[in-house]
């Protein structure tokens, strides 16, 4: 009977454990939210610093979204091309790329590359100067390391991620436009066209206000796991995976929440 | 023999060792010592070939070490035990297995020789029981025991022991050095140790050196530093300093 | 690419630099990065090389292997079908939507979403997850032994560190990239399936066709599959082997190896898509 017992309890307490571990890591990041919330009143916004991480975020991720962007739009014509050579529909090859791009793939893959260049390393530093005591030697120095340290980079990768993706969605445009011509056979003009004919200004606005959200959540996460990292090297890293995957599932999360609303 | 000839090793621009040359004959015991951070460790990585240097050579019997394939440098190491500063016990594995390791890689597969010769080590380090046991487990004290019972359970003819009681208590640190003269008495070995500990040292070495930012200052028997007139030396050797430190 | 702790604490107050000095500043940012990645790429070319010389030469340790499945595999299920569920979910509504209002009609809606799954979706989104989860976990793990001297250990008894840690982590990864997305397919069907159903009144036998896929998407599927679980272990291993500097540099490597991984998969994307489709167009 006591073995039947366990054999029930241990999956069940091991969800119910999970879920409550979940939990806390998500009230953590609401009080984060707020944390940093409180410090826009009054708005103290250290100004140097944040161009700092913004520069560096920059530096660190344009080349490598550009790239992830340059191939998601020869990608998106390329899967689109069969079925527009099938059906001859060679006008709607920008629509088709363009919507997908502007409104979906372009965000979700450009906020995944960006959890990963930039998230990630954002946790590794915060998790590396948690568990290198540089933030206790912050607040011994009466610098708070919230204001100092959070905010900056909050700010800063809301405001990349949002310029990434702008930039990101016009690079995938051309990677597709450039697919478009070589590939198919589909004159750049007629794909340019065709963007421009059936793609809305909302399509456009869809994917830019989602990819706010994206950096929003990123940067929550990131942060969060940064500052409340422990134990180490290891800890580190087991820190960096939560916030990449965190980041992961809050992407999608935010995209079906965007999709069910706004359409 | 090891003979190390001219090494040199560079560490962004500085040299963190240089032109150290040292021959350790078959059967002595080499004593290193000297402050902190001055690449004694280093060394000791450049000699088992886990480093290469930057100028000069290593060779253990003839053979150069840094020139070895990676099978021929893999049979040398089954001839090298190594104590690592830091334990280095494999966190994935627990006791047993971490001792029972360099045997399963030497081809043996026989399960109940390895566990009788695990249990054997276990009880020559005085920890009959822990076998079960994981690294995070134990002590600071008992892992370097631990770390000890797998270096030396294939009975290596070489082993090196880095810092084998740094940051133990001195009962801990003297039960230490009884295995290590134990190995020493039984079997042997040729051996290199870097400690802090002098008195431990001076049980159990014949010769020593000492490093000081790099370079060697000092290579001799135990009659010989006993005498040195060389201040650092003496220092270090008496374990006081009775006007300015020259570090 | 690089990054300290001590980076972090600079006040920003350096001198403005000259004319010339902004030049230079540019070219090195051009081509610095440029020297770094050709680094990278040999190193991990040779990881890859190395992997495969044990993968055919060396002992096999099943139980290692299994338990990297396990940890590569299982721990990643509920990860994989909530963001593939979520996306399929996405990816009907949308196409829903566009459908109703270009033909009104979603009859075909189930076998183009299958055969796009197959093609595209599903290996290249299992990927990319797979890539963050298990990317960042294996280049955590060996870098903390990097920097615990658990690697050295390994070769001081006289184990190959690649032999006894990569090649596990290797055949684990193939295996289960395939696998989950075998499972990622399934997960994100279904809930399309629900979507289409719920929202937009798709009847769920219209729903379930799958005349569109042929071998031809199938073997695409595949070959994606296999070289993203490929690609993503020796990528994350190197990264983790190559790790110094302690909790800093753990931390450089996870980053690493996430963006290396992430990127390859992309780029791997492009080529096989590519070449596939040059296949149809051209010689079927």
């Amino acid at each position: 009977m006591a073995q039947l017992k366990t054999v029930i309890e241990s999956p069940l307490s091991a969800i119910g454990d999970r879920f409550l571990q979940w939990s806390a890591e998500v009230g953590g990041m609401v009080v984060l939210i707020g944390q940093i919330f409180v410090r826009l009143n009054p708005f103290k916004l250290d100004g140097p610093e944040t161009w700092r991480n913004m520069y560096r975020i920059g530096v660190k991720s344009f080349p490598i979204i550009l790239v992830t962007a340059l191939l998601t739009g020869a990608i998106m014509v390329i899967q689109s091309g069969t079925y527009i050579q099938q059906y001859g529909a060679y006008g709607l090859l920008g629509w088709g790329a363009g919507y997908s791009v502007l409104r979906e793939v372009g965000p979700i893959l450009i906020g995944l590359m960006f959890s990963g260049r930039v998230g990630a390393n954002n946790t590794a530093e915060l998790g590396t100067m948690k568990v290198t005591d540089q933030i206790d030697a912050l607040r011994a120095l009466a610098i708070d390391p919230l204001g100092y340290l959070v905010v900056p980079r909050f700010y800063a990768m809301i405001l990349m991620m949002f310029l990434l993706v702008v930039v990101g969605d016009f690079t995938a445009l051309l990677g597709g436009a450039v697919t478009s011509q070589y590939m198919l056979g589909v004159d750049m003009e007629l794909f340019a066209w065709s963007i421009v004919t059936y793609i809305k200004l909302e399509d456009l606005f869809h994917g830019l206000f989602k990819s706010i959200a994206f950096g929003f959540a990123i940067a929550v996460i990131s942060c969060h796991f940064g500052m409340s990292t422990s134990g180490g090297a290891v800890g580190v890293g087991r820190a960096v995976n939560a916030s990449v995957v965190g980041s992961a599932i809050a992407i999608f999360v935010i995209d079906f929440i965007f999709t069910y609303t706004f359409l | 023999m090891i003979v190390v000839d001219n090494v040199t090793k560079y560490y962004e621009g500085r040299p963190v060792l240089e032109n150290v040359s040292v021959e350790i004959p078959e059967g002595t015991n080499l004593g290193v010592i000297g402050p902190g951070g001055c690449g004694k460790s280093l060394l000791l990585k450049i000699i088992c070939g886990l480093v290469k240097p930057d100028k000069g050579t290593v060779e253990i019997d003839g053979v150069d070490v840094h020139k070895l394939k990676p099978t021929e440098l893999a049979d040398l190491r089954f001839r090298i035990g190594m104590l690592f500063q830091n334990y280095a016990l494999f966190d994935f594995m627990n006791v047993a297995d971490n001792i029972a390791f360099p045997l399963r890689q030497a081809g043996e597969t026989d399960e109940d020789e390895i566990g009788r010769r695990v249990q054997e080590m276990l009880d020559a380090i005085d920890l009959p029981n822990i076998g079960h046991q994981y690294g995070r487990e134990l002590s600071g004290g008992m892992k370097k025991r631990v770390s000890f019972a797998r270096a030396v359970i294939r009975r290596p003819p070489i082993i090196f022991y880095d810092d084998p009681t740094a940051g133990l208590d001195p009962v801990t640190s003297s039960k230490i050095f009884l295995l290590l003269r134990d190995i020493r008495d039984n079997y042997g070995t040729t051996s290199i140790t870097i400690s802090h500990d002098i008195e431990g040292i001076k049980e159990i070495c014949d010769n020593f050196a000492m490093f000081e930012r790099g370079r060697l200052v000092f290579h001799g028997t135990r009659a010989e530093i006993e005498e040195t007139e060389i201040k650092i030396v003496r220092q270090f050797w008496d374990g006081f300093s009775d006007d300015e430190l020259n570090v | 690419m690089s990054t300290s702790p001590s980076d972090t604490l600079d006040d920003g107050s350096h001198e403005a630099p000259a004319e010339a000095g902004f030049f230079a500043r540019m070219l090195t940012s051009v081509g610095q990065p440029i020297v770094e990645l050709y680094g990278i790429g040999k190193g991990i070319m040779e990881m890859f090389f190395l992997t495969f010389y044990y993968l055919i030469r060396g002992r096999k340790r099943w139980s290692a292997i299994f338990e990297q499945m396990h940890e590569i595999g299982n721990r990643s299920v509920v990860f994989i079908a909530f963001t593939l569920g979520f996306l399929g979910m996405i990816l009907i509504y949308q196409a829903s939507f566009q459908a109703m209002k270009i033909t009104g009609d979603l009859q075909l809606l189930g076998a183009l979403f299958m055969q796009l799954l197959w093609r595209e979706f599903a290996p290249t989104i299992t990927a990319l997850m797979l890539a963050t989860r298990v990317g960042t976990g294996m280049a955590a793990q060996l870098g903390s032994m990097v920097v615990t001297e658990q690697v050295d250990a390994l070769k001081m008894c006289a184990a190959q560190p690649v032999e006894y840690l990569v090649v596990p982590r290797f055949i684990a990864s193939v295996v289960m990239t395939v696998v989950l997305t075998l499972f990622a397919v399934l997960v994100s069907y279904l809930a399309g399936a629900v979507t289409a159903n719920v929202m937009f009144n798709v009847n769920y036998l219209t729903f379930f066709n799958f005349s569109f896929v042929s071998w031809f998407d199938l073997i695409i599927g595949l070959v994606k599959a296999l070289a993203y679980g490929t690609a993503i272990p020796v990528i994350s291993c190197y990264a983790g082997f190559a790790v110094h500097g302690g909790s800093a540099g753990v931390g450089r490597a996870t980053t690493q190896a996430v963006v290396y991984a992430s990127l390859a998969v992309v780029v791997l994307d492009f080529l096989i898509s590519g070449v596939g489709f040059i296949y149809l167009i051209f010689l079927a």
